[in-house]
């Protein structure tokens, strides 16, 4: 319970116990009986009303006892609580206590009202396992009601503002009765500036802390309350103003959608975005009440909540089932077998291998063939060109690497290795990096294939190396991410707990670099020493190979979501869920991210959001990255094929 | 070509295992030579301090035609002219920390911890640092003693896990990212602040240097800056109710200076059995500092008197006594405490 402490960071902060025993009487006639509440700065008595001799009349007195010391502000704050006393002494609703009485005594004040034998929301969830969700919408409407006759006084509205579960009674009869009405908040300032404070109000509306109380700060406390006592996670030990963070349904499946959306209406942190008046949101409840509530709410599913967070994101446009709507891929070519790798793009040529055991040159604009060129295995590793010799540089699974010709297809040189290759090759310094399933990395020279080392990682190498000025990293099928000098030495070892297939990746900026694990974690490394600054969990093995753009890390996860985290602080920065494995990898071009899934979708994301922008279904999984260029984005498919589309902006 | 051969030459790890495979180190002739890879021999060009950068041109020839935008992964663009520090040399970290009660308080609730040991051995430790600033909160001496707590348990565990290790060279250093180990280290100075003083609790920021980078955990609204001649950038966001409305927009930071919650944070230490410790990792180029501070500084010091006052006194020990005294010339309305670290360059 002790969820929120004050600290007056002084010492000697003057709370001292002072509370009134038991059998004291007050003003001759309420003699209290005990403490039923209290805490900040006043105490709550149940006391007996001596005046009705013959019934047991019981009564509340809340006791206000102000700390402050300047004579001042005493005098003011004692005028509020007077103000705010005679206010409610005018009320009358079923859910609002009555006030009897109001009287000072010494240094303090005391009002004296209605006793409701019930317990407040706070002691109900403290309590109990689960609330039944029709109660729960019954007591949204009865403080509805109560909040429309607050706001409906005249001349001026009463707000209530301090909605809270702790401020909601249910009495005997099962009645919502409101209580605390905000008398103590015009006590409950602190005095500024002398000692720090942990713990927030919680349910309270950003523009309260402006100093502006309307009606929608009522809506967006209940909001706030109904959110509590749904998810049953106080927002007092949670970010304030984060609770579109903890989505209802993820904490509480039986809630139905459409209440949700209420809830999560009320709680924009923008006046304009709420409901803005209390018959509003009651006519929402109602409308949940009048429907048949006893059908199995989880299942309404997918189709039946498509608005249901679009409150708190922009409302990306997107159609019904998240088609393309009608754009094709510009070209397609298919191949005689699966496309497991990249497409590479050197100048007006598109360049795949394919598991057909061809390396495919097509023409960049139609798709049409140029040359293509027949290994003794099937093609699993993504083509490099080597800009300076004019050389595409691709492994097989015959254990050869190739350089042939960009031009004509012509084999400039070869190397063979004693396994299959299905690393792509990193050409840097004159030299041509890859790893091969014998266990082996070797540096070639880009010009003639000649070996210059070969360092033996033990384990099936099938990543393309990163290479920076310094140093190389090549991480292995057993989990180990080596750090190579550029002569081939080990510098640094790190290991993971799973195999390594995802490519790493290298931010030049920072030096950081970030590889993926089978054991299910993102690494982000320091690059030079092989000091890991951060591991962040997925679900699945990571097999897709991390992208970086704008201070965000992209990579999708065999769990089956599409991640961007903050590449500095290793911060969720959203999710995309794409039910099956995402083992393709993605990339960003101009705000978007363009991935493929093992759902056979080829999907667009905004880079910011995470929001769908189109998808494009293709006829196989889709295991690899796309590439871009110009105002093409292309990608192969298992289906044989490779897509090309357009860009559009 | 002098730095690939420079870097092709470089001395191996003595831990490495022989790589019995490994070419030797010379380049074979070729028989189509042609005059851009002539066979490497003896380095003629004269060893400089840094490594030379190689051209643009170089950097460029894996990119795919698509420019150095976000597409390519960028493994051979350059890293920035003068973006790494070179720490075989013989310049180190130098650091400052300083505190006092200020002109208002009774007592100090601040708490420092300070550690930097630099090696030069054949086994190639890189420098190594921590430091933490821990800001405790509650009366009858429960924050000073939450505050000295969370530094002393911050600082223990990391000593033990990170600094032992680095210096006995076992790879335990290594076993859980850093950011990991030190967010483990505060969430264990929360349970000593929550077990031994019930009725206190603390801010915790603490920044750990090994070699050229900063790793940085945070809770509370006491302060780590990142300052550079020219600017001063905040690495730690409060965990403060204001500071969560100026990220909303719901609050200028004006309306924020006075605010009658100001002091109201969401997260400290001792509030909670579990916290969430916020981390981030940072390389530092030469010259560059960062401060940690409570917000006895920050509360009375804008920012750019800050970065004045640092500016003007290279010697950071200066600089923190004169950040004290600048914190108290302006009310000195709470303890302050700071720390600088200054990289070399």
């Amino acid at each position: 319970m002790p969820e929120t402490k004050q600290f007056m960071g002084m010492e000697g902060d003057g709370r001292n116990d002072t509370s009134l025993k038991a059998n004291v009487v007050l003003q001759n006639r309420y003699k209290i009986l005990g403490v039923i509440g209290g805490g900040g700065m006043g105490t709550v008595y149940q006391a007996r009303d001596l005046m009705f001799t013959e019934a047991k009349r019981l009564v509340a007195i809340k006791e206000m006892q102000s700390v402050v010391t300047d004579a001042n502000l005493r005098t003011t704050m004692l005028r509020n609580f007077q103000r705010e006393a005679n206010i409610l002494a005018t009320l009358s609703h079923p859910a609002i206590p009555k006030i009897f009485d109001f009287f000072d005594l010494s240094d303090r004040a005391y009002l004296v009202m209605e006793y409701i034998n019930g317990r407040d929301l706070e002691v109900i969830l403290s309590q109990t396992k689960e609330l039944p969700i029709d109660k729960v919408i019954d007591w949204a409407i009865e403080l509805c009601d109560v909040l429309d006759y607050l706001h409906s006084q005249t001349p001026n509205p009463i707000i209530f503002r301090d909605m809270k579960p702790s401020n909601v009674m249910i009495d005997a009869l099962g009645r919502v009765r409101l209580i605390d009405f905000g008398i103590a908040k015009a006590f409950v300032r602190d005095d500024s500036g002398k000692g720090t404070m942990i713990g927030t109000e919680g349910y309270s509306a950003p523009e309260q802390y402006r100093g502006e109380a309307i009606p929608a700060s009522d809506i967006f406390g209940l909001g706030a309350t109904l959110h509590h006592i749904l998810t049953r996670k106080d927002p007092r030990l949670e970010i304030p103003f984060s609770f579109h963070e903890r989505p209802i349904p993820n904490f509480n499946p039986t809630v139905p959608s459409r209440m949700v959306s209420i809830i999560e209406k009320s709680l924009a942190k923008d006046i304009p975005d709420r409901f803005q008046t209390v018959p509003e949101i009651r006519t929402a409840f109602n409308e949940l009440r009048s429907r048949p509530l006893s059908m199995p709410y989880a299942t309404t599913g997918s189709s039946g909540q498509p608005q249901q967070s679009t409150n708190f994101f922009d409302d990306m446009t997107v159609n019904s089932d998240g088609d393309l709507g009608g754009l094709q891929p510009k070209w397609k070519f298919k191949t005689e077998d699966e496309i497991r790798v990249s497409p590479t793009v050197y100048r007006d040529m598109v360049l795949v291998g394919s598991y057909d055991t061809n390396m495919w040159a097509l023409k960049l604009d139609s798709g049409e063939q140029v040359w293509k060129y027949a290994t003794r295995g099937g093609i699993a590793s993504s083509p490099t060109v080597d800009e300076t010799n004019k050389n595409v540089v691709f492994g097989s699974e015959d254990f050869t690497v190739y350089a042939l010709d960009v031009r004509s297809g012509r084999i400039s040189w070869s190397f063979q290795t004693k396994d299959r290759i299905r690393s792509g090759a990193r050409i840097a310094h004159d030299h041509v990096f890859f790893g091969s399933d014998d266990g082996k990395v070797y540096a070639l020279n880009v010009l003639n294939g000649r070996m210059l080392w070969a360092f033996d990682a033990g384990a099936p190498v099938r990543s393309r190396p990163v290479v920076t000025e310094e140093i190389i990293i090549v991480p292995s099928a057993t989990g180990e991410v080596y750090g190579l000098s550029l002569s081939g030495q080990r510098k640094w070892t790190y290991r993971t707990r799973g195999a390594v297939y995802s490519s790493p990746y290298f931010e030049p900026n920072e030096g950081s670099l970030f590889v993926g694990s089978s054991d299910g974690f993102m690494y982000a490394f320091d690059a030079h020493t092989g000091v890991s600054s951060w591991r962040f969990r997925t679900g699945a093995a990571v097999i897709s190979s991390p992208t970086e753009n704008k201070g965000l890390l992209y990579f999708g996860s065999a769990d089956g979501y599409m991640y961007a985290v903050n590449a500095q602080t290793s911060r969720e920065k959203w999710k995309f869920n794409a039910e099956k494995p995402i083992v393709g990898s993605p990339i960003v071009h101009k705000d978007a991210v363009y991935f493929g899934g093992t759902d056979e979708y080829f999907y667009c994301l905004d880079a910011n959001t995470g929001k769908e922008r189109w998808k494009y279904k293709t006829g196989g999984a889709i295991t690899s990255a796309p590439t871009v260029s110009n105002d093409l984005i292309l990608v192969g498919s298992l289906d044989h094929i490779l897509y090309a589309f357009p860009l559009i902006n | 070509m002098s730095f690939f051969r420079r870097l092709f030459s470089n001395q191996a790890d003595p831990k490495s295992p022989p790589t019995g495979r490994t070419a030797p180190l010379v380049d074979t002739p070729v028989n189509t030579p042609t005059p851009s890879v002539a066979a490497p021999s003896i380095p003629e060009v004269p060893i400089v301090d840094k490594p030379l950068r190689p051209t643009a041109e170089l950097e460029s020839r894996s990119v795919n035609g698509l420019g150095t935008g976000g597409l390519t992964d960028g493994v051979t663009r350059p890293l920035p002219q003068d973006a790494l520090i070179d720490l075989t040399g013989n310049e180190h970290l130098a650091f400052g920390q300083a505190t006092d009660i200020g002109m208002v308080r009774t007592n100090n609730q601040d708490s420092a911890f300070s550690f930097f040991s630099a090696a030069r051995s054949a086994f190639e430790r890189p420098d190594f640092g921590l430091f933490v600033v821990a800001d405790g909160m509650g009366g009858h001496h429960d924050g000073e003693k939450a505050s000295a707590l969370a530094a002393r348990a911050v600082g223990a565990y990391l000593m033990d896990k990170i600094g032992m290790s680095l210096l006995q060279g076992d790879e335990r250093y290594n076993e859980v990212p850093i950011t990991e180990a030190m967010s483990d280290a505060v969430l264990k100075a929360n349970a000593d602040v929550v077990q031994k003083v019930p009725d206190g609790g603390t801010t915790c920021t603490a920044v750990m240097v090994i070699g050229d980078m900063a790793y940085i955990a945070h809770v509370g609204d006491s302060r780590a800056y990142f300052v550079q001649r020219e600017k001063v950038e905040r690495l730690t966001r409060d965990h403060s109710l204001v500071e969560r409305l100026i990220e909303l927009e719901q609050l200028t930071r004006e309306e924020a200076e006075d605010h009658p919650q100001k002091n109201v944070l969401y997260r400290a230490l001792g509030q909670t059995d579990t916290i969430e410790v916020d981390t981030l990792t940072r390389r530092l180029p030469p010259r560059s500092r960062i401060l940690i501070c409570s917000d006895g500084l920050w509360n009375q010091v804008g920012d750019a008197k800050i970065r004045d006052v640092i500016n003007l006194h290279p010697n950071p020990q200066e600089a923190c006594s004169e950040l004290v005294k600048l914190a108290n010339n302006s009310g000195g309305l709470d303890n302050v405490t700071v720390i600088l670290l200054q990289l070399p360059g």
